[in-house]
């Protein structure tokens, strides 16, 4: 059966917690609006701010910039950065999962290249899964890397590509080998130079009016060899052990937050008593949500890999992200259109549909949790 | 570590063994689980939330969780904590609310020689020896009495809260009486053949599955937490988190829980409803979701917004 430890955050990550408030507070005149989104704000000077103080690449090895520290630490910095609204997007796909991966699987020398200017706030990274006909069959990905003489030429379109217009690098999963008996077999992940190489990046405007996602197209795009992540042929492994980063983390409950927040400034201090229940509900769910996601990072902490867990709070998570803006809405009808509560909330609401699409849909993450279940 | 969990233990091997269908029948038609209830005392669970019990009340909840996963038919909690407030084990006392000249919904009034009453408003309770009883019944056909309040005493509970202790019960009671269903709702959804297959190969199955596992583990998660604040100045707030996000839970679990059962669920002769329908009671006694999201809230909106996620992140 699926299992929650009740853990309290230790002491060290609770001294950080004030650390990085004070940080936070010293930047406030410089921050944009907030947005508790992860994706929603891109700005490199922050980021760069955020590396120089040690909080990128927490858990990694000092070898490589790391900081040696624990995922609980790891969990009250993204907690706080993402509370208080920081752009955090620049980062945070490498400080999650690209980092990661590339320690967990790469080469020296990669090792070496990739992660210290990731860990400085200096290198930002976007996901090169999806495809146009390859959404959640991601196996399905028909982008090839074939190999020659002086590298890799890829060909193929990479879709949905987050910041891939504002990012340095991808790490693309494509196909190496022609397709055979075992379609798991046959694929590896590449680093991109979304710079240099050559790809064509289009970004797409999303129903909110922002590009922030693209279309990436690989038309004979020749790729130096030792940009393959490991080694070639085990990009599937790779590509799920990626995805449990992916999923469990605090962004997966906290993206409308900054709608809670305005809700309480509009209601004051006096509320009505279907305000006070609104407020009450979301913190219900908010409460419990963030033990789950802390019992989680309790089980990272312990060398386990939670894929299970991490897909049930994103699950929730993911839901109740969606619930916040419908609560809200019913206790505040009235709200002008020019409060701050009726900016996070319009925001919060057109960003809501990809809430349970973007690092699987909530069809996908049931699925995991129904073979954690034993059900298939 | 270890003698933390051996009450557990034992609790879950002597509920398990004695909470059958039998029992919980007869109790629902109004025979006390006298037998039952002498093997807890023995035990020492009636004692457990005493002062002196040399457990920490955390763990008496616990163990009241676990009385939530077997439906035990003898009000554990209101006795525990009766016990508590009244320092004494000798006479069987139990717990209802304050009502004016009334104590309402008192489990077992019949069998208690006295009564503890509580109230949402505050902290004082009060004793009533046990006279004229009207028996009465919650939605589950769990004993719930009426007792009249003539020559009440007060009662000090210390620095108790009771009605937030007993909320935290009907929590975690909840939390409890949800994992089972989630166990059922598995083992019939992998034994139920339709279609030639396990209903559990449908994909519509398995994901209402999924779903009513996740707010399992939300109740769970929730109710550990609230009692892990017990005795902490979080401890109205972290309750009123609890029972609120565990109300909400409950309804959602039994729905899908009776769907994937299909007419063998909605039946006396199988257990499911021995849990569901003490789930569906439960959320409302002791402050509902609302009562308590209400009160969650209004605490909120004191600390204002700019103190909002301190608040939130305060504790793990
Ligand atoms: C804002 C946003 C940012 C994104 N950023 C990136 C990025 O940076 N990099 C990247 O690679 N991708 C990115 N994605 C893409 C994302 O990973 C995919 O959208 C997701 O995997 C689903 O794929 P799809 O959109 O093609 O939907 P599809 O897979 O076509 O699914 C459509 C619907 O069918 C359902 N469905 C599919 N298969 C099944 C099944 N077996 N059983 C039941 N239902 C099923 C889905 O759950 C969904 O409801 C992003 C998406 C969004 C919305």
């Amino acid at each position: 059966m699926l299992q929650f430890d009740q853990v309290e955050l230790p002491a060290a990550a609770e001294a950080l917690r004030a650390q990085v408030r004070e940080f936070l507070r010293e930047q406030a005149a410089q921050l944009p609006r907030p947005n508790s989104d992860f994706g929603s704000g891109h700005d490199p000077e922050f980021s760069a701010r955020v590396g120089a103080k040690g909080w990128i690449g927490m858990t990694w090895p000092k070898e490589y910039g790391g900081g040696e520290r624990s995922f609980f630490e790891r969990y009250v910095v993204t907690e706080e950065l993402l509370a208080a609204g920081a752009p955090v997007g620049a980062h945070w796909i490498a400080d999650r999962q690209s980092g990661a991966l590339i320690l967990r699987y790469g080469t020296e020398a990669q090792k070496q290249q990739y992660v210290p200017p990731i860990t400085r706030g200096e290198s930002f990274f976007s996901i090169g899964m999806s495809e146009p006909n390859s959404g959640s069959d991601l196996a399905s990905v028909r982008t090839t890397a074939q190999r020659t003489a002086d590298g890799w030429l890829v060909n193929g379109t990479k879709l949905w590509s987050t910041d891939a217009h504002r990012n340095h690098h991808m790490i693309a999963l494509v196909r190496t080998e022609p397709l055979g008996d075992n379609r798991h077999a046959g694929l590896s992940q590449l680093v991109i130079d979304l710079r240099n190489d050559g790809a064509e990046i289009r970004p797409i405007k999303n129903i909110s009016g922002h590009e922030d996602f693209n279309e990436v197209v690989f038309a004979d795009v020749l790729i130096p060899e030792d940009r393959v992540v490991g080694e070639p042929g085990n990009g599937w492994q790779q590509v799920t052990s990626e995805l449990a980063y992916e999923r469990s983390g605090p962004e997966r409950f906290l993206s409308a937050y900054r709608v809670f927040v305005e809700l309480v400034r509009l209601v004051g201090d006096t509320p009505a008593p279907h305000e006070a229940d609104a407020i009450g509900r979301i913190a219900s769910h908010l409460m419990t949500l963030r033990r789950m996601s802390i019992s989680v990072a309790g089980m990272l902490e312990e060398g386990k890999s939670p894929e299970v867990e991490a897909a049930l709070v994103k699950e929730l998570g993911n839901n109740f992200e969606k619930l916040v803006p419908e609560i809200a809405r019913m206790a505040a009808p009235l709200a002008a259109e020019s409060t701050d509560f009726r900016r996070a909330f319009t925001d919060t609401l057109l960003g809501s549909p990809a809430f349970t699409i973007r690092g699987g849909t909530r069809e996908i993450l049931r699925g995991v949790i129904a073979r954690g279940l034993g059900l298939r | 570590m270890s003698t933390d969990t051996l009450h557990i233990d034992t609790a879950s091997r002597i509920f398990g063994d004695h909470c059958d269908k039998a029992l919980l029948d007869a109790a629902e038609a109004g025979e006390f689980p006298q037998a039952l209830c002498q093997v807890l005392a023995d035990n020492g669970f009636l004692q457990l939330a005493m002062h002196d019990s040399g457990f920490a009340l955390a763990d008496a909840f616990a163990v009241i969780r676990i009385a939530g996963r077997h439906a035990l038919p003898v009000p554990l909690a209101e006795i525990m904590l009766a016990n508590r407030w009244l320092n004494q084990t000798d006479a069987l006392a139990t717990v209802g609310l304050a009502a004016g000249e009334k104590i309402t919904a008192a489990p077992w009034a019949t069998q208690a020689k006295l009564v503890v009453g509580v109230s949402e408003l505050g902290a004082d309770a009060i004793v009533v020896r046990v006279g004229d009883v009207e028996q009465g019944a919650n939605l589950a056909g769990e004993s719930r009495d009426q007792v009249a309040a003539t020559a009440s005493e007060p009662l000090a509970c210390g620095s108790d809260e009771p009605y937030e202790l007993l909320a935290l019960a009907r929590t975690v009671q909840t939390a409890g009486a949800l994992e089972r269903v989630l166990e059922l709702s598995l083992d019939y959804a992998g034994e139920r053949e339709q279609f030639g297959r396990p209903i559990s190969k449908f994909q519509a199955i398995q994901h209402n599955l999924a779903v009513l596992a996740a707010e399992v583990a939300a109740a769970v998660r929730a109710g550990d937490a609230a009692a892990a604040a017990l005795g902490t100045p979080r401890q109205r707030v972290e309750i009123a988190a609890a029972k609120a996000r565990v109300g909400e839970a409950a309804g959602v679990v039994a729905e899908i829980a009776h769907q994937v059962h299909g007419a063998m669920g909605f039946t006396h002769e199988h257990r499911l409803h021995h849990f569901t329908r003490r789930a569906w009671a439960w959320r409302d006694e002791f402050g509902n979701d609302v009562f308590w999201r209400r009160e969650l809230g209004a605490h909120i909106a004191s600390v204002g917004a700019d103190a909002v996620w301190d608040f939130i992140a305060t504790r793990g």
